[in-house]
């Protein structure tokens, strides 16, 4: 009767479901098996914002980073595992409750150290299981956290100091205090719209005593202020009620950024770092006297550079003079502050120090390149070789099979690797093509030639791999009329149509029709060129930072439509939509149509409609300008009008849009909280988080040939989504019924080695490979949980080959089968024979996948093809086939006999008398290995062996048979043959064999044992 | 309760959960419910699965016995060859060493974690209060595509390197049904360590009055799985001793 009610709940319960359309779905019911598969790289790591150590567990290392999420080690820093890809993944500070620091987490997101590309973050996260849940528990409008501190007496009480908006005015900035675990907040020291706290200190043997400092920043996407009168540093000793200056020796005027740091052996002891207008006046201070009065005691470059970037101090949990300092290189002291070395060889940019619980030798340090541990103080300095975080700008892709990846990284150069690769993609599978700050990376569409971008122009290295050459092709000015203005990433462009045409954007377009040797200006200067705009070297505030990271006024995308060579697209970094219908001899300005815009919103993407010349997508970005929208436009009339195809399912500014080769209506948007999917031109937007975190998504392409979608994120390095294929069958039809089965490509059977490294990557990042088995992939409507589900492969004649495990999920579905046949039966002996696991390749040809679910069956033919590519012609493989059933059918037919032999053998071994149990057991060590084991203990191989491993070689080959082969097979042959003159008679001679009620042959092979 | 009064509760239930007023307790009792009622699922003295996986055009056919004395075994055939795993006989935990195919005993600290499980034949949730564990209702999320109550289930403490850590386990409960789809728990050792483990289950079937899933995947959460398929199941199906017993010729002075 449960039955019948179960039943009844099952048939019923579907109708009272929503009709299943584009609208309603959400991400996570649609998406299915469609998974983001990460390739790194890791060898170059990525930004690290905070290091955080478990209390009392040495073994637990927690990194917050700048654009990848929290990562914790559980094995004292070798390997870490990322713990919060559902959330924003830029990272102030992370924390744990002192008093229950195995599960109560702290993340403050956004991350601190304010350069030009940052991202941001959107609030205060708490877990009380360790990392597997998270709840946002405030701060939405916070931009950036840089502290979080749990009294060590009271897990109720939390402080988080709020650095706030970089971008523009904000309140929600300075020191808030939580007296219930986080669930409401009073804001305890707050200064103006435009100051932050910066850094956050509580005495570790008193907890009302509190150390913050404030600090006025701000920055534009043309310049950056650090430092104002309202930059301070305060004390409070009441649990943050009232705050005091503590001023008592420091620089008089305005003071900038200020790092806090109390020893934690003598909390009287206070280090600071200051930035301060007049240069002998800045560097690190000290205070005996828990701030009552400082010292200054030390201004070298390595203590006082970029204070923005740099101001973490860090005191040895054991010693109160030996203190560290973030920076270009990273400083260390051991004699109080006085004096200070680098810290060892490492990526530069050292933003965060941690000294171990127990033993000050054992150091981790957070750099742009990644966490760093050592063993011996900081003097030898080893990477962690399993975080992928890189941070790209720009990805692009070429044609080579397997394609290949391009794309440069903050601070990391310039790189290109495999979308697969044996064994998996290894960190020496990327190549290095540019140093610096690299940013754009194009592959020459019929040449070995990859093109290069850093830094604003200052290199567009052209390099010719096949003979390892290097030249730079970046136009030079050709007269005194204006001073060229390229971006810090300076947009690079190809012509989809002629091959060696080369575009560069500065303030105007530069074309090229030689790769780059002669350079021809084709437009008039497309930007605004405000020249309040153009003050670069004023940029820094307090301290001068004029790196060339905020040029402005200038292009910033460049595309020329796939179907008129005559129309392309620039968009400016102050806002401009430029066209062109006449290769560069007129232009138009569209932005003024663009509707619901605010005035000079970072033009960041254009994208060339496959579909239409004069069809485009336009991305602009206002985070600079504190505006968070996401903006996308579409035109279809060469820019007169614009329509904008943002919902609100949309989280995050968008930076790139990626339009689909064969779906108009299927568009991607890489956003700054992930992946955005729409199958209906922008009407709704699905997230996409399968194995997707929320990783800011600067840039998306589409391979041609596979359909993969390859993103290039800021912290998560490279992901891709192999074969998207199935999204653009998705309409409300196929949506609406129960099962969908999706086209099956033809696969090619891959006769390739699959020899891969494998040394030294035991700790190391290895990016997965996609499938090479033949996909079958459908969509259902509902998640099959109750009855039968199965499918199974036939060949062309209706004969079962295979069988693969059903997926079950709602949506989309990917299983694989891997056109591998049975091996054969082999006979049993007293060990295996590894031999006899061999599973031959199915041959190429028809073959029809059977899908049965409860009483209904579904079928889809597909094809098995061979590599055309490789030198072996179809009859080399057919005799390789031929001549490994032959084997096949000898292993067998040996099982069979060997089955009978031991049944005879059992049958008289009660029987001492018997004459012919010696002969039988004679014959049977002949044909089986009767002693040793599976390793070094091996018996000398006897038939069984000898046929299976002739059947492996042949079958496991990519080549028809050898002549060895073949004389090899034609003994075994004949050893079969005497094999079976000798059992032939013994069979004869036993008496009892009816009574054994054996198995005929074929039901023997039948049974899968 | 009439069937007919009870089918209604249970529609409403369904409906009224996507709200989630329901507690952890209300939907594991739908679940026993659901699946035969948890008087039948206690009264199993043991249970035998043939199942099936394949490995690379490989099937290889696995025979698993749980008994709710604690005894259990798991044995793979192939090329005639028995290979247990995780056998149990009231006192030792073995496995079978591939390499000289003898029996040989787990470390103790496996041992003592697989003790811990003796008390959940047939299902965790059984008089989980008795046991000590927690349960806490998380939510509803989607898994599988599907909606689903995510339940945290939280078990006797379990030793990781000589470490007592929390035996976590996060249960899906079909919302549709009640039944559990996936269960995730973190890895806490080896190369996956700190990665979530995912099981699903689904191809629920009736077997003797008890509805039991009949294909299951294994893997680890996002990077593919194995697929397990089940061929029969045996309620208390007929064993002997020797089954499940560390074998005599293995045994050494250290250990008996």
């Amino acid at each position: 009767m449960k039955t019948l009610k179960l039943i009844l709940t099952l048939l019923i319960l579907p109708f009272l479901g929503q009709s299943q359309d584009l609208a309603v779905n959400n991400g996570k019911a649609l998406f299915g098996d469609l998974t983001a598969r990460h390739i790194g790289p890791a060898l170059m790591s990525g930004r690290i914002n905070d290091l955080t150590l478990h209390p009392t567990n040495s073994l637990i290392v927690y990194a917050g980073t700048a654009g990848g999420g929290v990562w914790k080690s559980s094995d004292g820093g070798v390997v870490f595992q990322p713990i919060f890809d559902d959330y924003c993944q830029s990272i102030g500070a992370v924390t744990l409750d002192p008093n229950d620091p195995d599960n109560t987490i702290y993340v403050g997101t956004g991350e601190t150290w304010t350069r030009n590309s940052v991202s941001i973050g959107d609030g205060l996260y708490k877990s009380t299981d360790g990392g597997v849940n998270w709840n946002k528990i405030g701060f939405e409008k916070s931009d950036r956290i840089a502290s979080i501190i749990v009294n060590p007496k009271n897990s109720n009480e939390i402080y988080v100091g709020v650095l706030g908006a970089l971008w523009g005015d904000s309140s929600e900035r300075g020191v808030y205090k939580s007296m219930d675990g986080g669930q409401s907040w009073e804001q305890l020291l707050y200064v103006d719209q435009r100051t932050g706290c910066a850094d956050l200190a509580m005495d570790p043997n008193d907890p009302n005593v509190l150390y913050a400092s404030m600090w006025a920043f701000r920055r534009t996407g043309w310049s950056f202020e650090s430092g104002g009168s309202t930059s301070a540093f305060y004390k409070s000793t009441d649990g943050g009620k009232n705050w005091n200056k503590i001023h008592n020796g420091f620089p008089s005027g305005d003071l900038g950024r200020l790092g806090i740091a109390i020893a934690p052996s003598n909390p009287k002891v206070l280090y600071t770092v200051i930035e301060a207008k007049e240069p002998s006046k800045k560097g690190l201070y000290r205070s005996e006297d828990g701030g009552q009065s400082w010292n200054q005691l030390n201004n070298d470059f390595g203590i006082t550079v970029r204070p923005f970037y740099f101001s973490r101090i860090v005191v040895d949990p054991r010693d109160e003079n030996v203190v560290v300092k973030g920076g270009l290189s990273g400083s260390i002291s051991r004699d109080g502050g006085k004096t200070f070395k680098n810290l060892g060889n490492m990526h530069s940019d050292i933003h965060d120090i941690a000294f171990h619980i127990k033993d000050s030798n054992i150091m981790y340090v957070g750099t742009d390149g990644g966490v760093y541990r050592s063993m011996n103080g900081g003097v030898t300095m080893e990477i962690v070789e399993n975080l992928p975080l890189s941070q790209f700008y720009h990805i692009s892709l070429d044609n080579a099979t397997p394609y290949n990846v391009y794309g440069g990284l903050q601070d990391n150069g310039s790189w290109y690797g495999p979308s697969s690769s044996p064994g998996g993609i290894e960190a020496k599978d990327w190549h290095s093509v540019g140093q610096g700050d690299g940013f754009r990376v194009l592959k020459h569409a019929t040449k070995p030639i990859i093109y290069s971008e850093m830094q604003g122009a200052e290199n567009i290295w052209r390099i010719d791999t096949e003979n390892s050459l290097i030249k730079t092709v970046q136009p030079l000015p050709a007269d005194e009329k204006a001073k060229l203005r390229y971006n810090w990433n300076t947009p690079i462009a190809m012509s989809p149509t002629k091959p060696d045409r080369f575009y560069v954007g500065s303030q105007f377009l530069h074309r090229s029709e030689d790769m780059g040797d002669s350079w021809e200006i084709i437009s008039p200067d497309l930007t605004t060129n405000d020249p309040s705009k153009q003050n670069q070297e004023d940029s820094g505030g307090l301290s001068m930072d004029n790196s060339g990271a905020e040029n402005h006024t200038t292009i910033f995308t460049i595309a020329e439509s796939p179907l008129n060579d005559q129309v392309i697209w620039v968009g400016t970094d102050d806002g401009n939509v430029q066209v062109t219908r006449n290769g560069g001899k007129t232009w138009t300005n569209t932005v003024a149509n663009v509707p619901d815009l605010p005035a000079n919103t970072w033009t960041y993407h254009i994208e060339a409609s496959v579909f239409d010349a004069g069809t485009a997508y336009v991305v602009f970005d206002g985070h600079t300008q504190n505006d968070m929208t996401a903006y996308i436009y579409k035109t279809t009339d060469y820019g007169a009008s614009w329509k904008s195809i943002v919902t609100d399912h949309i989280k995050g500014f968008a930076r790139n849009i990626q339009e689909d080769l064969v779906n108009p209506n299927l568009l991607f948007l890489g956003t700054e909280f992930g992946l955005f999917i729409t199958m209906n031109g922008g009407e709704t937007w699905l997230k996409f988080t399968n194995n997707m975190p929320s990783v800011a998504v600067h840039f998306i392409d589409l391979h041609p040939r596979t359909n993969d979608l390859v993103m290039g994120t800021h912290g998560r390095g490279v992901i891709i989504i192999d074969d998207i294929s199935p999204l653009r069958d998705l309409t409300p039809e196929i949506l609406n019924k129960n099962v969908h089965l999706f086209d099956i490509k033809p696969t090619v059977i891959n006769e390739k080695s699959d020899f891969g490294g494998n040394f030294g990557t035991e700790t190391q990042f290895v990016g997965a490979n996609p499938s090479r088995d033949v996909q079958i992939k459908y969509y259902l409507s509902k998640r099959h949980t109750f009855g039968k589900m199965s499918i199974e492969i036939q060949d062309a004649s209706g004969n079962k080959v295979g069988e693969v495990g059903p997926g079950k999920k709602k949506g989309i579905n990917i299983v694989t089968w891997d056109y591998r046949l049975k091996p054969p039966k082999v006979a049993k002996g007293k060990t295996i024979t590894f031999g006899g696991f061999t599973s031959p390749k199915a041959a190429p040809g028809s073959y029809k996948m059977v899908m049965t679910k409860g009483s209904d069956t579904f079928e889809q033919s597909f094809d098995l093809i061979l590599d055309d590519k490789l030198p072996m012609q179809p009859s080399d493989y057919k005799e390789r086939d031929r001549v490994s059933q032959l084997l096949f059918d000898m292993s067998e037919s040996l099982a069979y006999m060997v089955y009978q032999l031991d049944a005879m053998i059992d049958h008289e071994s009660g029987n001492k008398s018997s004459k012919i149990l010696n002969s039988m057991n004679a014959l049977k060590e002949t044909l089986v290995i009767t002693t040793g084991d599976n390793y070094v203990g091996a018996a000398e191989p006897q038939l069984r062996e000898k046929i299976a491993t002739l059947f492996s070689k042949i079958a496991t080959s990519y080549d028809k048979p050898s002549a060895n082969d073949m004389e090899n097979f034609d003994r075994l042959n004949k050893l079969m043959k005497e094999a079976t003159s000798s059992f032939e008679p013994l069979k004869k001679k036993f008496k009892s064999y009816d009574q054994l009620e054996l198995k005929d042959k074929a039901s023997f092979l039948d049974t899968t044992n | 309760m009439s069937y007919f009064s009870k089918f209604i509760t249970l529609i409403a239930l369904a409906i009224t959960l996507s709200n989630y007023g329901q507690t952890a307790d209300e939907i594991i009792d739908a679940y026993h419910e659901n699946i035969g009622g948890i008087d039948k699922l206690k009264a199993i003295n043991g249970i035998k699965l043939t199942l099936k996986i394949n490995q690379g055009g490989m099937e290889l056919p696995i025979e698993v016995i749980e008994l709710k004395d604690g005894r259990q075994m798991t044995k793979i055939t192939f090329q005639g060859q028995e290979i247990m795993q995780g056998v149990y006989d009231g006192t030792t935990l073995w496995s079978t060493n591939f390499m000289t195919m003898q029996a040989e005993k787990s470390d103790a600290e496996a041992l003592e974690n697989f003790k811990l499980g003796l008390n959940d034949f047939m299902d965790d949730f059984i008089d989980y209060k008795d046991k000590g564990y927690t349960v806490e209702m998380l939510g509803v999320e989607t898994i599988d595509g599907t909606e689903a109550y995510k339940i945290k289930l939280i078990k006797e403490p379990m030793t990781v390197e000589g470490q007592l850590v929390d035996d976590v386990n996060f249960y899906y409960f079909d919302k549709d049904n009640y039944v559990p789809i996936a269960v995730h728990t973190e890895v806490k050792e080896g190369p996956a360590k700190g990665m979530m483990a995912e099981s699903t289950m689904s191809d629920y079937q009736e077997v003797d009055g008890i509805y039991f899933p009949f294909s299951m995947s294994q893997g680890v959460k996002d990077q593919g799985a194995q697929p397990v398929t089940v061929v029969s199941i045996e309620l208390n199906p007929e064993v002997t001793d020797d089954m499940f017993t560390f074998p005599d010729s293995m045994k050494t002075d250290g250990g008996k």
